[in-house]
């Protein structure tokens, strides 16, 4: 029994460790979210963002974003408008039905954090870095994304603007 | 003579104002869409309004113009204008927060045809009293 007793100990103390590793924590996301594309004509917005949101400003290493938007959704305020952009001219959306993001790193910044990693758009994977800040609960991220480096409508390249600035503000519970 | 003129597009912007808020209930109750924001009981009178005495003026001048002809030719002008006109509301971007904006040419196509119908429909009442 004598024997026993110190690889017990030694388990005990490796259960019990585990338990003091805070690991970074998994955020649903708010109904209330907002990702809005402006640039001149058109602007709007789309719905249906999923995916899994692991963010802890005190363990980046261990955070990570993977979310997906419903190319469907798109919204320009214009039915006409929204069904071109659905086409196969512009996204797409029956051959390529989500807008991926996936996260390869997150580190933090002077103004906030940066999170680098891969757009999945239109069957085209670009590098991009999404810089964001994490302010009550909220993540609020602005950057830029090109139309013409995703291969969207590239035989009509002043058909619109080429470049949109992304808005997104996503609210986040635990 | 302007003023039997006015009471004709008067009269024919109440017509059309009157058809266009029954055809935005009937729409409301057939799509369960609600465009208020952009198109209302208010904007619809406004609007029928003002193409009406903006189109009283335009036959004003037409007819003092072109006398007997000026008729014929207001009449395809305010047709023109009415079909051209088509192309706003399917043109113009509703605020995001508008849901199913694919449906909203459904409700303002027609509406823009109501002046010009409800201009011709009164327009015999009225046919013995310029000249």
């Amino acid at each position: 029994m004598k024997k026993l007793i110190y690889p017990l100990a030694a388990t005990l103390l490796i259960v019990a460790s585990a338990f003091t590793v805070k690991l970074a924590q998994d955020w649903k996301i708010g109904d209330n979210y907002s990702i809005k594309f402006s640039g001149g004509d058109p602007s709007g917005e789309f719905k249906g963002l999923k995916g899994v949101v692991k963010f802890d400003p005190n363990d980046l290493a261990g955070s990570k974003f993977d979310v997906t938007i419903d190319v469907a959704t798109i919204n320009t305020g214009n039915g006409m408008k929204n069904t071109h952009a659905k086409s196969a001219m512009w996204f797409d959306a029956e051959k390529y039905p989500v807008i991926k993001f996936t996260s390869s790193s997150i580190v933090k910044t002077a103004s906030g954090f940066e999170a680098k990693g891969t757009i999945d758009m239109h069957g085209v994977q670009k590098e991009v870095v999404i810089p964001f800040v994490f302010e009550a609960n909220t993540f609020k991220g602005s950057f830029e994304v090109n139309r013409m480096d995703y291969n969207i409508n590239t035989a009509e390249p002043n058909h619109g603007a080429q470049k949109f600035t992304l808005d997104i503000t996503v609210p986040v519970t635990n | 003579m302007y003023k039997k003129i006015f009471q004709q597009a008067f009269v024919a912007s109440v017509l059309a104002a009157l058809a266009g808020i029954i055809y935005n209930r009937i729409y409301f109750f057939a799509t369960e869409t609600d465009y208020s924001r952009v198109l209302n009981w208010k904007s619809i009178i406004g609007i029928s309004v003002l193409v009406c005495m903006v189109f009283s003026f335009i036959y004003y001048g037409l007819t003092r113009w072109l006398k007997t002809k000026g008729e014929i030719v207001f009449n395809f002008i305010f047709s023109i204008l009415s079909f051209a006109s088509i192309m706003v509301p399917l043109s113009i971007s509703l605020p995001l927060e508008v849901k199913f904006p694919e449906l909203f040419p459904g409700l303002a196509v027609p509406m823009v045809f109501f002046p010009a119908l409800a201009w011709f429909t009164v327009r015999p009442l009225f046919r013995h009293q310029f000249h």
